[in-house]
Parts: C-alpha cells; structure tokens; sequence
C-alpha cells in the first residue's frame, strides 16, 4: 500500500568496526597517558619530580607572564617540576587502584555472591558484618590502622580495602538475589546443575558487567580516598609523590600560586571522569544484548 | 505418572501468612496433559515450582510413580531431575544471555553424563533439528533469534536430557499471535512422537482447551473444577469456571461478554475469604458459602467440582 | 470526521540502520466509533498510536511525512508546546497497557486524577475536587470521596486501570488511544474493562484507537478493524467483514491461527517464518515470504483495492 521510500542517509559511521563506534578515545587517551607514566617510571619525564632549585620556585604555567616553557605547568614552592611531578603522582594512584580494586572486588564479589546465592544464616552473617563495616567512618577507620600500622602505600591500600569490599558486596548481593529467580538459573537447579557450575557459568558472568562498573567507579573514588589520606598525612610520606600530597603541600599557597594546587585537581578529575566514561562504555560493549544496537 | 496429594504451600512473611496453594490434589497419567488454569496470584506457578522442587510443599505429598519426590534417595531424585525438564514463560530471561545455544542445550545432558564431544555436538544438532532450527545455531548467542526462536531453543534444551515428563508454564504466552501456533504444534508434534507426558499452566482458555486433555481450574490455592478438558469446558458445574468461560472475548463479532458472572477480584491469599474463597464475586452465593469450604463433588466420571450448589442438589 | 491520517510516515534511526516503524499509514475514525489496530509487536502499532500523539523517541523517532488531521487541524504541523497544551491529554488521551507504572506510586490518586484537569486550567479548588470525584465515579470506583487521598498500591490491578482511565478522560478528550489496554489484566477483570470503555464512548461520544494484538478483544470492541503488518495496514473492514469474510492472506492467516474456545480442531494452521525486519524490508508486499498465495507480482508494492462496503485490503490476489 505505500510505495518503497529510499531509505536517508544512516546515522552511525561506517568505516570503524562495529563495536568500536563511538568509543571515548579522549577517556582512553588521558587513562593510556596516566598508564604509560605508571609503568614508564622517571626515564620518561620531563625532569626530575624530585630536583629541587630554589631559584626557579613559584614559577606560573607557560602561558602566564613569566612562565616558561621549560616548565610547562609551572614549579611549586621548591622549584620542582609540576608536570613532572603530575605525571610521576601517576604511578601511586596506578599502584593503590590496582590493588585496592582487584582486591576489594574479589573479596566483596565472593561474599556478595555467598550472601546473595544461599541466602539464610550466610546472608544474615555476612550483611551483619557489612553493616558494622559501613557503620566505621573510613578515615577513622584509617586513623586507627595508621596508627597501628606504619602510614605509606600499603595502610593505604588496606584501608581501601576495608572500606569498599562492603560497597561491592551488598550491590552484588542484589543483583545476584535477582538473577537467581531468572528462568536460566530456576532451569539449570531443575535440570540437576551442581551449585558451584550454576555460580560460575550463571551468576558470575551476569555480574560481571555490575564488578566492571563498580570498578570504573571506584577507580575515581580510589585516587580521591588516597589523596584525602595523603592530604591528612595517613597515606604516601615523602619523597614518594602522590596527587594527593601534592594538594596538601600546595595549601599554604592557595592564594599566591594558584597553580600549584588547581593542576594536580585536574589530574584527579580527568583521572576519575575518563575512567568512568570508559566504564560506561566498556558495559555497553560488554553486554551481548547491547551489542546488536 | 505425576500425583499431587493434598499439597499445600504458606508462605511465611511480615504481614501475616500467605496461602498460596491450600490442598491441592490431582493425577496425570503417562503420556496425559494437565492444564492448571486460574488467574495471577491463584497458585498455579507455586504449584508447578513444587513439582520442580524448586518450592518445598508445606504439607501434602507429590509422588512420581508412587515415589515421594520429597524423600526420594539421592539416586532416586537425580533420575528425577531428568526425567522431568521445564520450559518457562518469557524466552527472553530463560536462557543466559552469556552462553551460546549450543552450551545451553548441553548444560541438562552434561548435568547428568559425560558424552564425548562428537557425541554431544550429534546431541545438541538433533535436539536443534526436532524444534526446527539447523545445528549452526548452537554457535549463536540467544539474542540473535527472536522470541519464538528462542521458545524453540528452550524446548530443545529441555528435550536434551530426553525426559518423560515436561512442566510448561505459560509456553506461549510471551509470543506473537503467529508464532503461537507454530510453538503449539511442535509442542504437540513432540508429545506425539516422544509419548511425553505435559503439566502446563496456562491463563488462556482457549489455548488449554485446545492443547490439553484434562484441566484443574485453580482459585485462590484450592482446585474449584477439574476433570477431562472437554466437559469441563462444555459443561462448567462451578461458577468460577462458569465466569471464566464466559468472560473470554472470542475472535467472533456476535459474540456477546457476560460481565456479571464475576464481579470484582480475585482476594489476596494473604486474607482469603472464609468458606469458599469465591463467595465474595459468586452470583449465586448462598448462606453456606462464607461458612465452609466445599468439598469436592463428582459431577461425571472424573470430573469434579468443589461448590455448594452442587451439595445442595444432589443432597 | 474526527481523525484522518493519510500516509504517514514515522521511522526510527537507530544505530544500526533506518528502522521504518510505520511505513504509509492510512486511517480514519469518526466520532463515538472504535477502530481496533491490531498487529503482533513489532508490527508498528503502538508506533502509530505514539505518532498521533507526536510522542516519539526522543532523538531516535521521526515523522518523515503524511499529515494527521484531528478535526480537520493538521498536528504535524503544531509546533511542540502547542501539542503539550490542546492536544496531549486534552483532545487526544492515551491509556497504556500497564497500569502499576502508569500511575506515580507517590502521589495520592486524587491528586492524579486533578493533574491533567489542573495542567488544562480545566477546573480548580472545589470544582476540581468535584470534577475528580464524577470522573472515579464514571469509572466505578466505589466510594471515591474516601478514596481520594490513597495511593496506587492500595487498588487492586483492575482499579488502578480504572484511575488510568479516569485520569484520561477527565479532559474530555475527543480521541483516546487504548495500547493494550486489558493485556496485563486477568480475562475477569479483562472483561470488566471492556464493558468500561465502551460505556465510558457512549456517555462521551468519544472516538477510540485500540491498539492490540488481541483478536477477541478487538472483536468485542472494536466498530471497524485495521490490520497491520510490517508497519503498514493490510486490511481494513468493518469488524464483521474482518472476522466473517477476511480478505487479505495475513488476516486470514491470523485468525486461523489463534485457538478458538469451543472448536475441536486438534492443530493449528500456523503461519510459517517471521515478519521481515522494518530496517530494510522487501520491495514489494511484506507478507509475501510467508504467504501461501504468493506469485510472481508480490515482488511489486501491492495496490489497496476497494471491496465496497469500507472493505478494502493490499494485495495483489484481489487486483486480479
């Protein structure tokens, strides 16, 4: 009854392969920059995070009055290399991300699944412990291992760790009380599938889109937890460099070099927006329903 | 083949006791289909949950020839577990999205053998050619078929483990009116060939009729009518299966709906009404009604019907 | 007439192609007349239904052409705010298929109910309340003075319809557009529904677009039925020429199709294969690939020809 219209001109971009249409090549430029920097170590820097010269301190970025392009985003109080420093800061927040994520998703992971799958006491144990977790500050929580323990890399990292092995948990635990009244699973127990080919053909491959986004997510939470811990004096001691320290040292100046304190904010926030992005995206093409769209 | 004995099922929770299935009995004989039919919320799916013992009934017995699937041995309820398959409603959330077809197929056979590879992949393919799919697709995922495809990948996998007995709750319900029929026949074609033995719930009328041959009409946990599909349907002795009947708009202009046969809604299982659960929406409700619980009368050879109206006649 | 749509158009762009949800739509409902657009999903519908309202996909769906005249006022041709302040809830009303998200879970019913009538400057203070209490009233909800301050979950399912109802034809629209109105509902409630909107068209005069899948409930409703298939209408007959003497080999398919109560025909003549995809469907008529009388001409688009009688059907087996 209607005559055959041409079909207008598509939307999508032809020429990249499907399932890279549309990927956030910025987000993935500024978490490759921050990765090369982490593994590079110090051959590849500008100068030395570390070289202090008085006589070139407070030196503005490039383009301000007096700036130079020796040091493109300027020194702080000791005449050390922002950009430098930047770009070594990298390397802590790669470290304390890596661990504390692979560490507090597998934890929360494998007790989310527990709570989640048997239900009964094991649940009522395992959210009880959860709660009690949640219910410490995390900064008290890492005053006290500070304390007890010695303040560098690794209390960083535990207390990471302690605080967000419970965040993953109890979202785990949700979503895999829901996946276990989907059909899939109700067949696989009719059917007479063991409990433990169930969790791992079943539930875990259906969660993993929720650990890559939790862990996305907490990339950006990380590097804001381990800078506060370093700006409080908890976390990474000097001479190492972490952004967090960074703000810390740059707080006196807030008023006079503005510079010092804004340029590792920065840092923090393209750190923690491109790795969310990402995350964003790398659910989209992770899942094979939304693939096909 | 299948017998459900007095079962029951309450639900324990913060408000009170849910009764969601109050005694129900039936039989279905090998190579038989039962249809249980009722509205959401009666206890049909709590019913077809216990015989997949997914649900643990609360009291009562279901045998499976003779055996008490409750206190079977382990030997006992491994066979179970394959002789008896399911298909589900929605053939969207039945599959994981995460295997390939032809993993989900294997997933019942390898619960219970160990074939070689070859002989699998020969399994796998003639399963996929009984529903009509070629054996290429057991190297897709489930969301590159479409819904009746999919329902036929559900039956297959649930044929794998060659069972004698299959629930069906809502099999066609999640389809389109065009593939309905397809899904149907091969359901039908499947029986016929493999002299399996079906329980089905379903909510359409029409569908049970045609599909089933005895049916158990559920209302709020308790069984109002049951017996052989043909005069159950023709000669409805229980006024809730009266109004159900009466209340299915039909493809045929002339046909005129009864509203009156019941009025308002089903009750929550959490407060049934006293008696029979269906006197608060009964035309014809009685003094007795509100104050017991009618027991089961037969009618005809098989077929029985749990009213008053009936104690009342024929006493 | 009331409504007249000629040829219209509306597509989705989607990533991976043009989908062409309604593809050339022709129809027309006169005032306090039902006509039953049935379809299985997919076959552009509910499409339609949300073109009449210009309620579209944000981003993705586009009316590419046709016109939709609502008393003879062309909506294509409205701009946005004007569609949120004459048209949508006001002359055309919409009721979807499940009443538990239709309804905000939050608000009393009362204050759901008053929403369009306040939004429309319809009515306010204790006009409004009395306006709201006739509207529950003209949907049977038992004592709606009590009732006005409680919230969705404390109905059961087929009031909540009821409330859903009432919101849309508080207005008084001229137009409602039913999306499977009863499909979430149990066939008792069902068929209290049914007997509700017909009675809610004869108080109001009201026309009706009932979009369903359901062939005994568009038998039961409907005063003319449009069949639609692959984002066009196939058929379109008054509803017992639909049901007695179908013409197009879709509709005739369908309705041999469903299980009917009472016949004792042990299998079904179903319909083989599946719909063609609406990103690039076939030249000619899209039932072609699966229908039993197809011969060389069906590669062409086929002509709508007039059976007399508001008959009339797209098929080339008819043109002969």
């Amino acid at each position: 009854m209607a005559l055959s219209i041409p079909v207008s001109e598509p939307i999508a971009r032809r020429r990249l392969p499907a399932w890279l249409r549309g990927a956030p090549w910025l987000a993935f430029l500024v978490l490759t920059i921050v990765l090369v920097c982490a593994v590079g170590g110090e051959d590849i820097l500008p100068d030395d995070p570390n070289g202090l010269n008085l006589a070139d301190a407070f030196r503005p970025p490039f383009w301000a009055a007096k700036g130079s392009a020796a040091h493109l985003l300027g020194t702080d109080n000791m005449g050390r290399d922002i950009l430098s420093r930047i770009l070594a800061g990298s390397q802590i927040s790669a470290i304390v991300c890596a661990y504390a994520i692979l560490f507090s998703g597998c934890i929360g992971a494998l007790a989310g699944m527990a709570a989640g799958y048997f239900g009964g006491i094991v649940d009522a144990v395992l959210m009880r412990l959860i709660e009690i977790q949640q219910s410490i500050p995390s900064i008290a929580l890492a005053l006290i291992l500070a304390a007890a323990m010695e303040p560098g890399l690794t209390t960083v990292i535990v207390v990471i760790v302690l605080t967000y092995w419970a965040w993953y948990a109890r979202i785990i635990r949700g979503e895999v009380m829901t996946l276990k009244g989907r059909d899939y699973v109700n067949f696989a127990r009719v059917a007479g599938v063991g409990t433990p080919t169930i969790l791992v053909r079943h539930l875990l491959p259906n969660i993993f889109n929720t650990l890559i986004i939790l862990a996305t997510l907490q990339v950006g939470q990380v590097i804001l937890f381990e800078a506060s811990l370093s700006f409080l004096g908890l976390g990474i001691q000097q001479p190492d460099i972490s952004w967090g320290l960074m703000l810390a040292d740059a707080r006196q100046y807030i008023t006079s070099a503005w510079w010092l304190i804004t340029m590792p904010g920065i840092a923090i926030m393209l750190t923690c927006r491109s790795a969310n992005i990402l995350g964003d995206w790398l659910r989209d093409r992770l899942d094979p329903r939304l693939r096909q769209l | 083949m299948l017998e459900a004995d007095a079962i029951t099922k309450h639900y324990r929770t913060s408000r009170g006791t849910v009764r969601a299935v109050e005694g129900v009995s039936f039989s279905l004989p090998k190579r038989g289909t039962l249809a249980l039919v009722g509205e959401s919320g009666c206890g049909k799916t709590t019913i077809a949950k216990m015989v997949l013992l997914l649900e643990r009934p609360s009291g009562g017995a279901i045998r499976f020839e003779g055996q008490d699937i409750a206190t079977m041995p382990r030997l006992a309820l491994k066979a179970y577990r394959r002789r008896v398959q399911a298909v589900f409603q929605d053939p969207y959330a039945s599959l994981n999205p995460r295997l390939r077809v032809g993993r989900i197929i294997a997933e019942p056979i390898l619960a219970h053998e160990r074939p070689g590879r070859a002989a699998l992949d020969k399994r796998i393919a003639e399963v996929l050619d009984i529903v009509g799919l070629p054996a290429a697709a057991a190297r897709l995922y489930p969301h590159e078929f479409s819904g009746g495809q999919r329902q036929r990948i559900a039956i297959a996998r649930a044929l794998a483990p060659r069972p004698e007995l299959m629930v069906l709750d809502e099999p066609v319900s999640a389809l389109d009116v065009s593939i309905r029929a397809q899904v149907l026949n091969l359901l039908q074609d499947i029986q016929d060939e493999y002299g399996l033995t079906y329980l089905i719930i379903a909510h359409d009328l029409a569908l049970v009729q045609h599909f089933s041959s005895s049916v158990a009409v559920i209302y709020l946990g308790r069984v109002a009518e049951a017996g052989p599909t043909g005069p159950v349907f023709a000669d409805p002795r229980h006024p809730y299966t009266q109004a159900l009947l009466a209340a299915v708009p039909l493809p045929d202009p002339d046909h005129v709906l009864s509203e009156a046969a019941a009025a308002g809604e089903i009750a929550s299982a959490l407060h049934p009404p006293s008696g029979c659960a269906f006197h608060p929406r009964c035309p014809h409700a009685f003094a007795a009604c509100p104050a017991s619980v009618p027991p089961p009368h037969a009618v005809a050879d098989g077929h029985i019907a749990a009213c008053h109206l009936l104690q009342e006649t024929h006493a | 007439m009331l409504l007249q749509v000629e040829q219209l158009r509306t597509y989705l762009h989607l990533r991976r192609g043009v989908l062409r949800a309604v593809d050339g739509v022709s129809l027309h409902v006169a005032e306090a007349e039902t006509l039953g657009l049935v379809g299985e999903s997919g076959s552009g519908k509910t499409m339609t239904g949300l073109s009449l309202l210009r309620l579209l996909p944000r981003g993705a769906g586009r009316i590419e052409g046709g016109s939709i005249r609502l008393d003879g006022q062309d909506l294509t041709a409205l701009t946005e705010a004007d569609m949120a302040r004459d048209i949508r809830g006001r002359r055309i009303a919409m009721i979807m298929q499940d009443p538990m998200t239709s309804l905000n879970p939050v608000f009393s019913i009362g204050d759901q109910v008053a929403a369009p009538l306040r939004y429309h400057d319809i009515a306010s203070g204790a006009v409004l309340r009395s306006q709201v209490i006739d509207v529950l009233k003209r949907v049977r909800i038992p004592s709606p003075e009590q009732r006005l301050g409680d919230y969705p979950h404390q109905f059961s399912g087929g009031q909540r319809q009821r409330i859903v109802a009432a919101m849309a034809i508080g207005c008084t629209p001229r137009l409602l557009i039913a999306d499977e109105p009863t499909t979430a509902l149990d066939v008792t409630i069902q068929v209290q529904i049914i007997s509700l909107l017909k009675r809610i068209q004869q108080d109001a005069g009201l026309g009706i677009v009932l979009i369903t899948h359901d062939l005994g409930v568009a038998a039961s409703l409907c005063h003319r039925i449009a069949v639609m298939y692959a984002g066009q209408i196939v058929e379109t007959a008054p509803v017992r020429a639909i049901y007695k003497a179908p013409a197009h080999p879709y509709t005739q398919a369908l309705l041999a199709a469903i299980p009917r109560l009472h016949a004792t025909e042990r299998r079904l003549t179903a319909i083989p294969g599946q719909p063609p995809s609406l990103i690039d469907p076939p030249e000619g008529c899209r039932f072609a690939a699966r229908c039993p009388h197809r011969m060389d001409r069906c590669a062409e688009p086929p002509p709508v020809v007039d059976l007399g009688n508001g008959h009339s059907a797209a098929c080339w087996k008819l043109a002969a």
